[in-house]
This record gives C-alpha cells, structure tokens and sequence, in this order.
C-alpha cells in the first residue's frame, strides 16, 4: 500500500522561465485507475514525473505514506522508488536485446539470471512479446518499444504505476494487452495513473476511478 | 625548415637555396643574404633549411636552384651523378668535441681528434663515458662516422654509444642531460654555452691544426637550375667568394673566436682537405 | 638508416606501448571528469576551452614539459627526460582534451535520459552510473581510439621529451622525421604506411569489439 501526496507543488525546470505545474495538490496510490487529462503542455508529464519521485518539484512538499520522501536517505529513496515505476512517453530502451532490458529491474534488485529471465518472459508472455525475446532493442518499432517499457515496468511488480501517455504508438491489438495487463494488476491492489489527452483516447476495460484535469499547469478540476 | 617568407613584388626574382639546419641556425646567411639584397634590390634570396640528406633531395627534385653544405663525400657523390655543378669551398671552422666537465675519458691532450675518440671507445667500453651521435647523415655525423672508420673502430651496440637522431642543438643539449660527450661545430656549442644551456658540457678537444677535425663549407649551382634564377643564384655565388672578410668578420664581438673562416688564402690545401675527406681517404698531417 | 626489419619492429612496438599507455592514463581521468561534466547545467564557456586545447600544438606542449623535465628545470630530479616515460606523460597530457570533449559529447546525449530511466527503475547511484557507462560505451571507445590515433601520430613531444635515441626513445613519428632529415623519402614513406595502418587496425578492432551490429 502506497500513498503519494502532493501538496502545494510548484514547479519550473531549470532553464525554463515559465512555471510547468502551479500550486498543485492531489493524491495518487494503490488502488485504482486515475486519469490525468490534458493538452500538451499543461504539465502532466510534470506532475507524472514529480509523483515517480524523478523530479525534486521546486516548491512544495511530495510525502510517501505520510513522509517527506526528499529527505530520506539515499538507501531509503531507491527502497521507496522500487515501488512505483514510471513509463516514459518515448520509451528509453537500453542496448541489447529485449530481454536484457525487461530483466533489468530485477538484476539491479540483486535477482539472479535465472529468475530474472524467467520471470520476464512470464511478462513478456502476457503482452505478447515472447518472440522478440532476442532481438536487439533497437531493431524494434515504436509500438514494440513501447510494450517492451511497459513489460519492463510490470516485471518487478510495482505498487503504483505511472504511464505517460502510452497508447500513443499502440494499436488496438496492442492497445487491449496492455489494457488486460493493467486491468489484472489493478485487481491485485496495484495503483494505476494514466496520463493522456482525454479519456477517448483509453482502450476498452480502462475506465478510469478518478479524472484530474489539468490546465496550464493547475488543476482546474477533479472528477470521480 | 626555415626561410625567408616575404611577399615576391613582381618585378623580384627569387632564388631558392637549400642549406643545412646548422649552417642556417648560425645567423650567417640571412646576414649575407641582407647585405646582397642591399646590392641587388630586385632578388630574393630564400632558404630552406633541412638535413643534409634532405637537403640534397631537395635539390635532386629541382626543388633549389643552389646548396650549400658542409659534407664532402655526399657532396661528391651529388656531383658525380650529375645533380650539382662543380662547386666553389667558401668557408671553413672546425669540428670540436665538447664532453662532460670531468672529462671521464681524458680526452683532453690528445693528439689528434682520431686518438680523442679511441679514448672516448675505450673509456665507453670500461662504462666510464657516453657519447651521442646525430644518426642524421648530416655533415657533423658523417665526419663523426668517417673518424671512428678511420680510427678502426665500430661504437655501434655499445650501451654508451646513443644515437640521438635530434639536430645539432638538441643533441647538444641531451649530451648535457646525461653528460655524455659529442662531436661538433664549434658556433653550435659557443652559441648554446653563452646562453648557459650547457653547463655540464665543455670543449675538450678543438685543435684547429687537426686536418680530420676541419670542416669545409661548399656552395653548389644546381644542374638543371635555368634562367633568371641561375643568373642570380650565380650572381650571390660570384658575392661569397668575393665577400670573404665579411665571412671572416661574422659574429665578431658576439663570440670569442670567430665562427668561419674565409676560405681566400688557403684555397688550394682546402681543396686537397675536401677530396680527401670526399674520398674518405687517410689524410696525412701537414 | 637502415630500415631493418628487426628496427621497425621496434619502433612500432614503442609506438604502440607508449601511446597505448598515454590513452589509458588520460582515459583513467578523462572519462571521470567527463561524466561528471555531463550532469552540469553551465559548461559553455568550460566546453570552449576544453575544445580549443585540443588543438595545442605538440611541439609546444612539448617545449613547456622539456623545459620542467630538464635537469635545471623543476622536475629535473625526476630525471625522466629522454625516457619513453616522459613520452607517455606529455602524450597522456595532448590527448586529455580531446578524450573528455569528445567523451563528453556522448554522455551528453545519454546522461539524463538514462539518469531518468535508471531513477524510476529504482537503481543506486551506482547501478545509474554503470547504465549510463553502458549506454555511452561505444561513444567513450570511440573517444579512446581518437585519443589513441592523435597520440601515436604527433611528433612534437616524442621528439622534445624523448630525444628520438635508438633502441629507447624513438617511435614511429621521429623514425620518419628522421628519415626526412636524412633525405631518405622511401624509408620515411613506408613508415608512415605502418603507422596509418596501425590507426586503423585499431579503430577497426574497437568497433567490431563493440559489436557492429549495435548500433
């Protein structure tokens, strides 16, 4: 059970004059689907990245079950950032094959080869991946690349995921593995947080608990 | 590589000599050069210094119209395969060895410059001395070759026999570091000296009495040369021959002894000396 | 100058030792300094004078570590000159810029969307920097193998510092000058062949050691 809230967040990025995400409050955790609705450029990926505990908001304060996450200890951050995971909209996909990466999460947790690769291929089974075991990643399409993030995001089994925008590259085939992954996580207590334009845009079987949407940056509302 | 860059006026013709890296590092020539010029307005002398063996090829590619060198037997050989003219001696020093202070190999004294250098073998085989050699086939390293030919010897595969293929300064300057000795012309040596570069070097042999240590100064034309160059090029000839003194009289003031000798006045024992030493035959003490 | 098989092997050998060592020494501090350079926000003017050193000339830097190493010179009691020592530092030194620019640039790209990936993924800081080393791989071989290739082929330094003496200082570069100053073109030629040939024997074999096929 995981609980990320986030209260009062301001946030610019670095050479940017203008802010990303203003004053922005809200809750996200286990249990669930949440949309975070929006045009480019109001700051979902903003708000996604800052609540996958990637981004040190500028103002404002991210707590994880009620502790400031920003000052804990190295050690305890990786601990806490092993539970959530976060997809890129463009997936960054290592070099080698296509195993390799889906068994990265689990090799970095200390899980030996074996283990890793079978249960990647356990993933990689459900989003009908299991061909492309050794090929190398950048051989892949987008849409391929796309599943094979997602698989590698599912693998080490996260309380919370967060996606951005990922049905972007997918057709519907690939577009209903995915729905029917979420959907059998989301039956075991997993939270899940989808960030795209508009609730059209998500496959069958997503319906989503909660909508936030965002507009320049603030939250103009909050629909369940 | 050295020369005189400047911009040709149209109405200049320039005149390309080839010349060794030691010869030009002397300052000599661009002197000459300056008061020939002053006399001639609408020449350019131009020279491109390079080792001797480069040297030579440059003017066996027709790349100079003149050289002037200080190694008979290359010079020789140049000449009988038809690339230079016969040549004029227009100077002459002498060849000096310069060793570590203490002179391990007790060379100082010794009769003659092939006796220095047995001593300088024996010393080296006994672990006592070093010597560095140029290894570049310039003038220095010929004679430096043809003395220890003449004194029977063969210093190669020797540990203190170090080929340095470095030009004449810089061999100067690793004799220094490892206080080794090393044969050559006495203007390199005094002008690194007065600049306190050396100090652990000294002259220990410089006998200009010695016929083995004497170093001869050549012009050549070079055949195939045509033209309005060859005219000047025959023109500055025809101006060192005539400008001995002003060779004598380089560096006066600057230095004890004088860099060169003109070679006017001793023109017929030189020329026996070169084909000599051209011929890498005994040379007999006068 | 005798072009005995027996010498050129030599040579070619110290080139290849002297140089090779040069690369892996300023590697040992180049790539550091370069990852760390990738994480910071302002390296503009940095970046600009790290890449306007690449081009020092080496006869220059040669003079300046000649004029240290020599007996009346600072480190003089190293007694280091005209040892292939001294050839390796002046070259370890040339090559630096060129290693952490160029070492730099493919971090650049890598750095932060790798440090992203690697964050939500829930790796140590260790585990991030081995990714990104990973991800950068053939980009920080081929900074080596330019390093390499610049080292071997200067003369500036192998000819101050080491002094181009037979059978201990002289390298490929001052065995042809040497035959230019001796006006033995041919010799110098074929030299210079073999040590083109050694450039891109080395190349050749970093990259298929780094797997074409990965892009």
């Amino acid at each position: 059970m995981i609980i990320i809230k986030l209260r009062g967040v301001w946030h610019h990025y670095p050479d940017a004059s203008s802010w990303a995400l203003k004053d922005v409050s809200v809750e996200l955790g286990s249990g669930g689907i949440t949309l975070v609705a929006g045009h480019n450029g109001s700051g979902k990926t903003t708000l996604l990245k800052i609540a996958a505990l990637i981004y040190r908001p500028t103002r404002g304060e991210v707590t994880v079950n009620g502790r400031d996450f920003w000052i804990l200890e190295e050690a305890e951050k990786i601990m806490v950032r092993r539970r959530i995971t976060y997809i890129h909209e463009k997936p960054v996909l290592m070099r080698g094959r296509v195993l390799e990466n889906i068994m990265y999460p689990l090799r970095i947790r200390g899980l030996g080869r074996e283990d890793a690769a079978m249960k990647a291929k356990m993933v990689m089974r459900e989003l009908g991946l299991v061909d492309l075991a050794d090929k190398s990643a950048r051989e892949l399409s987008a849409g391929q690349s796309q599943l094979v993030a997602i698989a590698r995001a599912l693998v080490a089994e996260p309380e919370l995921i967060l996606l951005d925008e990922p049905f972007a590259h997918l057709d519907s085939w690939k577009s209903g593995l995915v729905a029917q992954a979420l959907q059998a996580r989301m039956r075991n207590g997993v939270g899940i947080v989808i960030a795209s334009h508009s609730r059209g845009e998500l496959p069958e079987g997503l319906e989503p608990d909660r909508i936030i949407v965002l507009e320049d940056g603030r939250i103009r509302e909050t629909r369940c | 590589m050295a020369g005189s860059a400047q911009i040709l006026l149209p109405s200049e013709v320039r005149v390309r000599i080839a010349t060794t890296t030691s010869l030009y590092a002397t300052g000599l020539l661009d002197y000459l050069a300056e008061k020939f010029e002053e006399e001639h307005p609408n020449i350019r002398l131009e020279f491109i210094a390079a080792g001797t063996g480069a040297a030579l090829r440059y003017a066996e590619r027709g790349d100079a119209c003149m050289i002037l060198a200080h190694a008979p037997i290359l010079e020789k050989h140049y000449v009988e395969k038809g690339v230079l003219e016969d040549g004029e001696i227009i100077a002459y020093n002498y060849f000096i060895i310069v060793g570590p202070n203490s002179d391990p190999a007790e060379i100082n004294g010794s009769s003659s410059i092939i006796e220095a250098f047995r001593r300088i073998y024996s010393a080296g085989e006994l672990g006592e001395a070093f010597f560095i050699s140029r290894r570049d086939l310039s003038g220095t390293h010929l004679r430096e070759l043809e003395i220890w030919g003449r004194a029977g010897l063969n210093p190669a595969g020797g540990g203190w026999y170090r080929e340095a293929a470095a030009g004449m300064e810089q061999t100067l300057i690793i004799a220094n570091e490892l206080s080794a000795y090393s044969l050559t012309d006495a203007g390199t040596y005094l002008r690194l000296a007065r600049e306190g570069r050396v100090p652990r070097l000294s002259i220990l042999y410089a006998n200009p009495e010695d016929p083995d240590a004497i170093n001869i100064y050549s012009a050549y034309l070079v055949r195939g040369c045509s033209g309005d160059e060859r005219r000047y090029a025959i023109l500055f000839l025809k101006f060192l021959m005539e400008n001995q003194r002003m060779i004598g009289g380089f560096g006066e003031g600057e230095y004890e002894q004088p860099l060169f000798h003109p070679a006017e006045g001793r023109l017929m024992e030189l020329k026996d000396l070169w084909s000599r030493l051209a011929s890498g035959m005994e040379v007999d003490n006068p | 100058m005798s072009l005995a098989l027996s010498e050129i092997l030599d040579v070619t050998i110290r080139s290849l030792y002297v140089s090779g060592l040069a690369t892996l020494l300023s590697a040992s501090w180049s790539i550091p300094a370069a990852y760390l350079l990738s994480f910071r926000r302002r390296v503009g003017v940095l970046e600009a004078v790290v890449e306007s050193l690449v081009g020092v000339p080496t006869v220059l830097l040669g003079l300046l570590l000649y004029m240290l190493l020599s007996s009346s010179g600072p480190l003089g009691f190293l007694k280091l000159l005209y040892t292939p020592h001294a050839i390796i530092i002046g070259q370890s030194i040339l090559i630096t810029p060129l290693i952490i620019s160029t070492c730099y640039r493919a971090l650049r790209v890598v750095a932060a969307p790798y440090l992203e990936l690697a964050l939500s993924m829930g790796a140590s800081r260790s585990q991030a920097m081995m990714l990104i080393l990973r991800e950068s791989a053939p980009g920080i071989a081929a900074s080596a193998v330019m390093g390499f290739s610049r080292a071997v082929g200067e003369l500036g330094i192998a000819m101050m510092v080491g002094g181009n003496i037979r059978g201990s200082t002289m390298v490929l570069t001052t065995a042809i000058a040497l035959g230019v100053t001796r006006g033995e073109f041919e010799a110098a030629i074929i030299l210079g062949i073999i040590l083109l040939a050694l450039t891109i024997a080395t190349a050749v074999s970093m990259k298929a050691s780094m797997g074409v096929r990965a892009l």
